[in-house]
């Protein structure tokens, strides 16, 4: 009987048939039950539809398709759930599947209640896998109503429980600075070493090129632009200095972004003086339009007259 | 001629009136680094015999004259080129620059001379006769030109415009004769067409108005059009052509600012304060910037940071800067101001001789000063004042002395004004570069004292009757004979003074302009308690050189318990001692406020004073009224009330720099108090912060608490609640800024009885350093992180070394280690976030310099060396250099000097090949007392070559290399040169006798050619024998006597002989190169093709005919003229050695 709950199994041990032929392994057992008891659903099926007896090859062909169409459930609803980012499928993501599939999910609970059914009997667990006394911990959780009592037990709650962890922010400020700088001064060192490393270096000692590796001087072709221009990170300091204004001590939330220092009183009034200047002289620039600077004119076609 | 003072105005030198010119450059070739064009002079004949003219250029090739459309021959003698004749085996300085200042007369365009000299052909003999007007066409081309003109050309992929290739004119003082022809003085004005084809992607920025921008036929190139209609000289036309980024001025639309691509924003931000200067100086001078448009240029490699020329600045593209760099932005608006005050007086007012130009840099270094004054603050002024007071008077008690109006009779050496210098005054050419910097900066202050003299009201409409009168006279478009009016002489600046003024302000000009030296006073008092009387002394020294006697009034200010008094002291020849009555008893008890100078009334302790005096303070010529030194005694407790309370800041500095010999607890507590003081000048602060420093040095052995101004920076910039955590940074107060920056700088001055600096001192500037934050600032930190660093360099002490053993990383001292590697993580930085002007790379570079003099790393160039390339910020090459330089000095590395010096004569950027110069001079590796091993005849050669020869595309390296070779060997003959030759150093102190006769002019005409060939031959005798008898030495001194006896001579021969057609006829024909008609049509139809260098030999055939005993004489040449020697080994360069030659077989004759 397809079922939400087992469809995902189904798609979890398709790839474990190529294992070993050997049912040694518990993981083959698993399959093996799987197999008779899919055998036997199909039996029953047949016997529900009037079969007395059936080749057991044709049990066999029978049981490889309803395996195939539970499989293929299984990965189409994984699809679907992935594909809306989750990890988990819901009941939604089996119907679109089954609908997609061409199977008319309205007469899904009709056919789950009918009367005829039969219900298929626990398969004989083997091989149960003993937990040692000593790894157990706490109490394991009990199936909920939709998952067969047969099926297997909850793992330990560790295993799978999480706790989270409301630690409070660190808002100390000298210890914030003391890992902002350290933090900066360990990347600062492991970027420069690393490109001392990956580079040609200069040496301060003739006899040692590792502790204090100098990155060595590369001359430009164009010297002036990297010494006068800023660089991006420094542009990008000045828009956030000039939009943000510069936040209050107390607003320690947010640690690495939000450290400031005792006084930003005159900090304030002086960004946004300066932010009037600039909108002063961004006003001023788009008169230039009109301007008539001799070097905004355009330049002449030549004229037909003769050149000295 | 033109120099006799007098009321008889302008008199040329020259022998025509030059009225308008026309320059057409046709053709820029970035890759080639050359330029072709055409200029033509429109001349009217003052003199009716006018068969030659005279003109300027230098390293363009000439290759054809015409004067009113007929052909002209011409001859180019430029003696400059090759100071002294060939291998010539004269070592001394003092012959040298006699003979250079001869050379630079001799092409003199103020003496009426010039290196281009072109014959009126015969047929225009008549017109010129009745003064009528000749154009002299010249059609000349530049080749890879190694001074006035500038390329800078990146070596990458894509277009020359795509490259930021560009070029642009630069110089010192009138070198416009490097790129064109023309009469290359700042007295000859006319006015201007100028024209420029360029690549369409290209702009060219040149004087006057713009009038229209014209494709060429096939739309690859435009031209530019250039009209100047006001008359300029020559000197003042510029030019830079490049991909510039074009900003119209928002404020002022008739200004335009250009700077290389991707620099806008920065452009934008830089200029954006330039409309505020420009309505200053209209304001002061109630008059309109006279040129109808302004044009600032920003270009890399620049010559000097400043150019002023007319109607545009070139300016350094460094000086560029955003809107979060603070200490860039008060240096640039400095440059900016200046460059304007330039436009006024200097660009548009030009001199109308060298001895004039004084009043010029006076003028516009006065204004610009007021400039600073309502810019920056009285106190910015006062400090800069003082400033420049100080490095002038050290720069004249070091060398002798500057002169502002050097008067020059008949050229005698005995009338030579500045004999106790190395080079001649006579001209702007022979003067080293740091004399004229401190010639401007006396210049200006000179302006300040007739300022005090005469009131600022006055001067201000002295100027503005200077500038109306020019103004006046240039709008005469036609009448070229008053353009002269815009020339300023001292005579006439004078007269105006007197004019306006009604004041005789004749004493200080003699004692300031006319003679050189300062005045170094000396003072000391008494206080006569019964006569209640202050017994002042004060001594002159006058004999030192560089000094002179001063006599006149000097202000003296009193301050004392009732109030600050003034009084007035005649200082006369005998008069030592000067009583001066005090007003007010001493009183201990009485609890009262005390008035000070400025009317303000402060409380004082007064317990640390003398019971019995009431004086409180005295100081000398408080308003720096005299060019002065003062070295004033006064007890400890009165420099600390000066101090406290005196509030003008030269009094608060004056006081900080003698409370260093004062190193008691007081001195410290007001040292403490002054840097705690917030309304105190922040520079008075800083310097206080250095003085505390040694203070606590001296006073190291009783110091109590922690390190001086250790708990003040914790107090002003770390966090409340860890002090050991500076706060992020915020620069908003500038004020703290720079006090914050200086203070750990200070710090780490300080030293423990050990003489180490303090591991506590370290440790807080290491924190620093970590806890360095700039997230939250609106402003650049590169400079604050700079001075940190400079601040571990200062920490650093001589390393401990056993035995001289070798530094290796083992026995590195751990302070040391943690210096180091903060520096390298600080360099390595560098290279993925370059800070502004690399300050940062900078001050590693020092730093490292400093661990390896002190012994912690092992001393090695290699590093600075490979900074110092081309293609490295000019800031950090300068710095690589210094390094290299002082390795140079230390290891006494022959290597090293020799790899300087190559550089010298190599580097693509002219500035730092002037720069080296100045460093080997300011820090040499050897003096001339000195042994040395590097002191040996080769280098001699060298040096000798280098100045002789080597540097004559750039004034100001030749003068580079005569300081360098002055600080290194003195004035005579190097002692390091092999003994025979000293015997002719001997002799030639007594040929100077002989040589003297022949600067007179009577001596010329007769006896000296005869001589001439025969000593050309002695000459080459005796350089192949160095070591002969005294019989060649004979010769050898002759031959010397001849050489700058030629220069003279030629110097007076084109001047004294009349050049009148009949007589000369024969000599000049032969001089004369005849232009025959088959070689020119070549010319001509080669003429775009650009190979220049085919005409030249064409030209040069003809030369090497006349000259086959001469041939030695080519062995200096520039290195392109070499490579073409290569492919034909008859042609001979455009250069003046060959040109010379032409003459030498005529004078013979």
């Amino acid at each position: 009987m397809p079922r939400p709950g087992s469809s995902e199994r189904g798609g979890a041990v398709c790839p474990q048939r190529s294992g070993s032929k050997q049912p040694t392994t518990p993981a083959d057992n698993y399959y093996l039950a799987r197999r008779r008891t899919l055998q036997v659903v199909v039996s029953s099926l047949l016997t529900e539809a009037g079969f007395e007896s059936a080749e057991k090859a044709a049990v066999e062909t029978l049981t490889e398709m309803l395996q195939s169409y539970i499989s293929e459930i299984g990965r189409s609803a994984k699809s679907y759930c992935e594909h809306t980012a989750r990890t988990q499928p819901t009941l939604s993501d089996i119907v679109v599947t089954l609908v997609e599939m061409g199977f008319n999910v309205e007469t899904l609970p009709a056919y789950a209640k009918r009367s005829q059914r039969m219900v298929i009997t626990a398969p004989p667990v083997t091989n149960q896998p003993v937990t040692p006394k000593a790894l157990t911990a706490g109490q394991n959780k009990p199936h909920p109503s939709h998952i067969p009592g047969h099926f297997p037990e909850f793992p330990d709650p560790h295993t799978y429980i999480k706790t989270p962890t409301y630690r409070e922010p660190v808002s100390d400020y000298q210890v914030l600075r003391e890992k902002a700088a350290s933090q900066r001064r360990d990347v600062e060192r492991a970027l420069t070493r690393f490109m001392a490393k990956t580079g040609e270096t200069q040496s301060l000692f003739k006899d040692d090129v590792s502790t204090f590796p100098l990155i060595a001087a590369r001359p430009f072709t164009v010297p002036y632009l990297t010494a006068l221009l800023p660089s991006e990170l420094e542009m990008q300091q000045m828009e956030e200095t000039d939009s943000s204004e510069q936040d209050d001590q107390t607003d320690t939330e947010n640690l690495p972004l939000h450290m400031s220092t005792d006084d930003s009183g005159p900090e304030k009034e002086n960004a946004s003086v300066l932010q009037q200047n600039t909108s002063l002289s961004g006003s001023r620039n788009g008169e230039e339009n009109v301007i008539d600077n001799p070097y905004l004119r355009p330049v002449k076609k030549p004229k037909i007259r003769r050149k000295k | 001629m033109n120099r006799k003072k007098g009321d008889k105005g302008f008199e040329s030198p020259r022998p025509y009136k030059l009225t308008h010119q026309v320059v057409c450059i046709n053709n820029i070739n970035f890759q080639r680094k050359s330029v072709v064009g055409y200029v033509e002079l429109t001349i009217f004949p003052t003199v009716a015999n006018l068969n030659r003219i005279k003109l300027n250029s230098k390293q363009c090739r000439i290759y054809r004259v015409r004067v009113n459309d007929l052909e002209a021959a011409f001859i180019y003698n430029d003696p400059t080129l090759e100071v002294c004749h060939h291998e010539s085996k004269q070592r001394n300085l003092n012959y040298f620059s006699n003979a250079y200042a001869a050379a630079v007369s001799a092409v003199d365009p103020d003496a009426g001379n010039g290196e281009l000299c072109i014959k009126v052909p015969s047929e225009l003999w008549k017109h010129v006769d009745e003064l009528k007007v000749l154009k002299v066409h010249i059609n000349f081309s530049l080749d890879q030109p190694k001074g006035g003109l500038h390329f800078v050309v990146p070596n990458m992929e894509g277009s020359m415009a795509e490259r930021g290739a560009h070029v642009f004119s630069c110089g010192y003082q009138n070198s416009t004769r490097f790129w064109f022809p023309c009469v290359d003085s700042y007295s000859e004005l006319c006015t201007w067409k100028l024209e420029y084809t360029v690549d369409a992607a290209m702009v060219a920025v040149s004087n006057g108005d713009l009038v229209e921008t014209v494709y060429t036929h096939d739309m690859r190139k435009k031209t530019f059009h250039y009209m100047l209609t006001i008359p300029t000289a020559a000197s003042n036309i510029s030019l830079a052509i490049g991909p510039f980024e074009i900003l119209v001025d928002p404020y002022m639309h008739e200004v335009t600012h250009f700077c290389l691509p991707q620099l806008l924003p920065l452009l934008k931000h830089t200029t954006s304060y330039l409309h505020e200067v420009f309505e200053f100086y209209e304001e002061i001078l109630t008059c309109r910037y006279p040129y109808s448009c302004f044009k600032t240029v920003f270009i890399d490699e620049a010559y000097v940071e400043v150019a002023a020329y007319a109607s545009m600045s070139i300016f350094s593209t460094n000086l560029l800067h955003s809107a979060m760099i603070i200490d860039e932005t008060p240096l640039t608006r400095r440059c900016l101001a200046q460059a304007l005050a330039q436009q006024f007086f200097g660009c548009f007012i030009s001199r109308m001789s060298w001895s004039d130009e004084w009043v010029l840099k006076g003028i516009s270094g006065y204004i610009y000063g007021l400039w600073m004054k309502k810019t920056f603050g009285v106190n910015e002024y006062r400090h800069w004042i003082k400033q420049e007071l100080d490095q002038i008077v050290a720069y004249e008690l070091k060398t002798g002395g500057v002169l502002l109006h050097p008067i020059f009779g008949g050229g005698k050496e005995k009338d030579n004004p500045a004999s106790h210098l190395h080079f001649s005054i006579k001209h702007p050419h022979t003067l080293s570069w740091e004399y004229y910097t401190m010639f401007q900066c006396k210049a200006h202050l000179v302006m300040r004292l007739i300022e005090n003299r005469i009131s600022m009201e006055f001067m201000l409409q002295v100027f503005n009757k200077l500038l109306s009168l020019a103004s006046t006279a240039s709008s005469q478009k036609f009448q070229s004979h008053m353009w002269s009016q815009m020339l300023v002489s001292t005579s006439g600046f004078l007269k105006s003074i007197s004019n306006v003024s009604g004041k005789d302000i004749q004493p200080l000009i003699k004692q300031w302009v006319d003679q050189s030296g300062v005045v170094k006073f000396y003072g000391s008092f008494a206080f006569n308690r019964k006569r209640n009387v202050l017994e002042l002394e004060i001594k002159q020294d006058y004999t030192s050189p560089g000094t002179q006697k001063y006599v006149g009034p000097l202000k003296v200010t009193v301050q004392e318990l009732d109030g600050s008094f003034n009084h007035t002291l005649q200082i006369e020849e005998n008069s030592l001692k000067h009583d001066i009555p005090c007003h007010s008893k001493s009183r201990r008890n009485k609890k009262k406020k005390i008035p000070l100078m400025n009317g303000e009334e402060v409380d004082m302790d007064l317990s640390a004073m003398d019971a019995d005096s009431p004086l409180l303070w005295i100081r000398i010529d408080p308003d720096m009224s005299v060019l002065r030194k003062v070295e004033f005694e006064q007890s400890d407790f009165m420099w600390q009330y000066q101090l406290r309370y005196e509030r003008d800041v030269v009094a608060q500095e004056e006081a900080i720099l003698a409370l260093e010999k004062f190193p008691t607890p007081a001195s410290r507590l007001a040292l403490t108090d002054i840097l705690e003081q917030e309304q105190c000048f922040y520079r008075v602060r800083m310097l206080a912060c250095f003085c505390l420093a040694k203070i606590a040095n001296s006073m190291v052995s009783t110091w109590t608490g922690p390190p001086a101004m250790k708990s003040l920076f914790t107090r002003m910039f770390c966090c409340k609640s860890c002090p050991n955590i500076v706060k992020t940074n915020n620069f908003m107060n500038f004020q703290s800024y720079f006090l914050q920056k200086t203070m750990p700088v200070a710090m780490a001055l300080l030293r423990d009885v050990h003489n180490l600096c303090p591991k506590e001192v370290l440790m807080f500037i290491l924190d620093l350093i970590k806890y360095n934050d700039n997230r939250k600032n609106k402003f650049s930190d590169n400079y604050y992180r700079a001075e940190l660093i400079d601040a571990l360099a200062n920490s650093v002490t001589p390393a401990v070394s056993v035995n001289n053993e070798v530094r290796t990383l083992d026995n590195l001292n751990p302070d040391v280690r943690l210096i180091l590697e903060e520096i390298t993580r600080f360099l390595n930085m560098e290279k993925l976030l370059p800070s502004y002007r690399h300050t940062i790379t900078v001050s590693c570079l020092k730093a490292i310099r400093v661990l390896q003099k002190n012994g912690h790393v092992p001393s090695d160039p290699a590093l600075f060396k490979s900074y110092a390339e081309y293609g490295h910020f000019v800031d950090v090459r300068i710095a690589a250099l210094e390094a290299v330089v002082d390795y140079t000095k230390v290891d006494r590395s022959y290597e090293e000097l020799q790899w300087l010096l190559t550089m010298v004569q190599n580097d693509p950027v002219p500035y730092i090949r002037h720069k080296i110069l100045d460093m080997l001079t300011k820090n040499p590796p050897f003096t001339k007392n000195m042994e040395s091993p590097l002191c040996n005849e080769a280098l001699v050669d060298q040096l000798w070559k280098l100045m002789n020869s080597g540097t004559s595309h750039d004034w100001r390296l030749r003068c580079g290399a005569v300081d360098l070779y002055f600080t290194l060997f003195g004035l005579s003959r190097p002692s390091c040169l092999p003994l025979p030759e000293l015997g002719l150093v001997l002799n030639l102190k007594e040929k100077k006798a002989v040589l003297n006769p022949t600067i007179i002019p009577e001596s010329v005409g007769n006896t000296q050619e005869p001589v001439n060939s025969t000593n050309n031959h002695g000459q080459s005798v005796g350089f192949q024998n160095t070591f002969s008898n005294s019989q060649e030495e004979e010769e050898i001194d002759m031959d010397t006597v001849h050489d700058s006896q030629a220069f003279i001579y030629h110097h007076l021969n084109m001047l004294e002989r009349p050049s009148t057609p009949g007589k000369e006829q024969s000599s000049g024909e032969i001089n004369m190169h005849p232009v025959s008609t088959a070689p020119l049509s070549v010319f001509s139809k080669e003429s775009n093709s650009s190979k220049h260098s085919d005409h030249h030999h064409h030209h040069h055939h003809e030369h090497k005919k006349k000259k086959k005993k001469h041939k030695h004489k080519h062995k200096h040449k520039h290195k392109h003229d070499s490579k073409e020697k290569e492919k034909d080994p008859f042609a001979f360069s455009n250069s003046p050695a060959s040109a010379r030659s032409i003459r030498s077989p005529s004078l013979s004759d």
